[in-house]
């Protein structure tokens, strides 16, 4: 090969690699399998515009990326305390109230939080709880609760299920579950509280599979284990592939009478987005209560949006992890960011407890 | 030949076992019946009628490829060019520079990049994580074709400068073919790096730039499908091919450069 054929090589695989900006295209990062296909199909028949997605699988990778100096994203979907970040670190451009009226859809009760007081940069999008997930039939043979989270921390339920057990490979979420399990809560900074909560995972430890946070599902599904502390919608997944498989039990939510961490994502524009015109109207089309319902239907997400009720499945509707009674939703709390000192003491306690025997 | 070793025969089975079962159940399970990688419930195609179906996967699965090439293409034309300074100049701070960004964690690769490219003004897409993969692939390219270089017969060079041959003509002709080998592992390498890589992937991919690494990674939260060991399985077959075609070209180039010099 000559140095000729070298240099048309190369140029043709750039000019293969060169993107195309010709059609109207809207940008969205999202998580993956989170707005469903044919929400999709309507908004691109709507805006004869075309939706291309990029995924990403953690708030921090989101983060990482936009902080960088990534650009190009329209719509972001990151969780409330991300929302924060993002707006601290100015990345987010301001959302035009009046280019979506449908946001009088969403429950007032999940508008104007601490994290973007008056909404101005976010809206709310779908959310999910973290709880409890458990094999309906193993817990009924065994005779244990599955309303509270003793059931994950006590030893003396946990001599029952032990090996069986597994819980989130996450400090922010195991702290929270353990502070609330104390009748804290689950945004509470007190060291001496968060020791309270280290001694009652290390004690717990013990009796624990593993800290899980990928393959818990499946585990749930297989039936290797019967008691997961875990995010609603993946627990909802289980049970789908339970039934999907004919297994000969549930995969069932209980949501902790002690109360548990509720996950809100929003909707974003990034600031310097491309097409800020598509982002508002895809803003103010997901917020309509059909489209909205679809994702619900599909994933077992909690909704935000009152007019998407009449939409979504009456076994959906009632479950309490994805639609909390109203004590309850009393008792769900948002994650706040911690501060670095708060950080590094958090990750000092895990270490310890993920070190200990 | 002695009789083998009953020993080194079985513990020679235990490293293919090793390293080729894992790859197996990845093959059987994307034929299985059931949305669970658990138990084998009976055969189907379903799961590559699915993958046919799959614009996003298929889209991810061509932009890899297309990085892949580009990225393999231009490293390995780059990086030979480094091997055979690395052989012939021996420069202390040449090796350092070209080794260097195997060397750094790639996460730390990613993160730079990305700030250099958003600092040009560059728009991340196709071309930026090509250029990130080829930044990365040329090391490898260097080491495998100085190794190469390295248990060459250099007279053989200067023989055919003896004979009057241009330094680009005794490059073309003589060297080149000899390194050919290594030039081809070189290329294979860059292309399997690319094709596999994550880290570096994930920073300099922009707005609507999926590979198949970045694809099958954000599925993991919602659990793999064996639509993801379907793609797997392909992807093996296409590597297995690649070989396949190098193990039968470069004997050929090799054979007939002996004859040609002796």
């Amino acid at each position: 090969m000559n140095g000729k054929t070298f240099a048309l090589l190369v140029a043709a695989s750039f000019a293969l690699a060169a993107p195309a900006y010709a059609k109207d295209e809207l940008h969205l990062y999202n998580w993956n399998n989170y707005i469903a296909p044919e929400t999709i199909k309507r908004f691109e028949n709507t805006c004869h515009c075309e939706v291309i997605q990029t995924y990403y699988s953690d708030n921090d990778e989101l983060l990482a990326k936009v902080a960088a100096g990534a650009k190009g994203y329209d719509v972001m979907v990151p969780t409330s305390n991300a929302v924060q970040t993002l707006i601290r670190g100015g990345q987010l451009m301001a959302i035009d109230k009046t280019a979506i009226p449908n946001l009088k859809n969403i429950d007032a009760a999940y508008l104007n939080t601490a994290f973007d007081p008056g909404n101005r940069y976010s809206v709310p999008y779908a959310m999910s709880t973290t709880i409890i997930g458990y094999n309906d039939v193993k817990m009924k043979e065994l005779g244990l609760p599955t309303d509270t989270w003793a059931v994950i921390f006590d030893p003396k339920y946990l001599v029952k299920v032990k090996g069986r057990v597994t819980v989130l490979d996450s400090a922010n979420e195991l702290f929270a579950a353990a502070l609330k399990y104390l009748g804290y809560s689950a945004n509470d900074v007190d060291p001496k509280h968060w020791n309270e909560a280290a001694t009652v995972i290390r004690k717990a430890k013990p009796y624990w599979a593993a800290f899980n946070a990928s393959s818990y599902i499946k585990e749930l599904t297989v039936g290797n284990v019967w008691l997961v502390h875990g995010y609603s919608n993946d627990i909802f997944q289980a049970n789908q592939d339970a039934e999907a498989a004919h297994r000969p039990f549930h995969i069932l939510q209980g949501m902790p009478k002690e109360g548990a961490v509720l996950a809100v994502d929003n909707m974003v524009i990034q600031k310097g987005a491309p097409r800020p015109d598509l982002a508002l109207k895809f803003i103010n089309f997901v917020l309509v209560g059909r489209n909205s319902a679809d994702l619900t239907n599909l994933i077992g997400s909690g909704n935000p949006n009152l007019d998407a009720m009449k939409y979504i499945k009456p076994e959906i509707l009632k479950l309490p992890a994805v639609f909390p009674p109203k004590d309850i939703q009393a008792k769900l709390e948002q994650l706040k960011d911690l501060t670095v000192a708060q950080r590094r003491l958090r990750n000092k306690l895990w270490t310890e407890i993920k070190a200990a025997k | 030949m002695r009789k083998s070793d009953p020993w080194l025969r079985a513990s020679a089975l235990v490293a293919y076992a090793f390293l080729y079962v894992p790859l197996a159940i990845v093959v059987v399970y994307s034929f299985n019946d059931s949305r669970l990688n658990a138990e084998w419930v009976g055969f189907t195609l379903d799961w590559y009628r699915k993958l046919a179906g799959d614009g996003a996967m298929i889209a991810a699965a061509g932009n890899s490829l297309v990085i892949g090439i580009s990225a393999s293409v231009v490293s390995t034309v780059l990086g030979t060019m480094a091997g055979v300074a690395m052989h012939r100049y021996r420069l202390r701070v040449l090796p350092l520079l070209i080794l260097a960004p195997i060397a750094i964690p790639e996460i730390l690769t990613g993160v730079s990049l990305l700030i250099f490219f958003v600092m040009l003004n560059v728009t991340l897409g196709l071309v930026s994580v090509a250029i990130a993969h080829i930044t990365f692939c040329i090391g490898f390219v260097a080491i495998v074709v100085r190794a190469r270089l390295a248990g060459m017969d250099e007279t053989l060079t200067e023989a055919a400068r003896d004979c009057g041959a241009s330094p680009w003509n005794a490059f073309r002709y003589v060297t080149l073919p000899l390194i050919m080998p290594g030039v081809i592992a070189g290329a294979l390498m860059a292309f399997t790096l690319s094709i596999d890589d994550f880290v570096i992937t994930f920073f300099t991919a922009g707005a609507g730039t999926i590979t198949l690494p970045l694809q099958i990674y954000s599925m993991i939260k919602i659990s793999v499908t064996p639509e993801v060991n379907a793609v797997s399985t392909l992807l093996m077959l296409l590597t297995l091919v690649l070989i396949i075609a190098a193990a039968r070209i470069s004997p050929t180039l090799l054979r007939s450069t002996q004859e040609s010099t002796s």
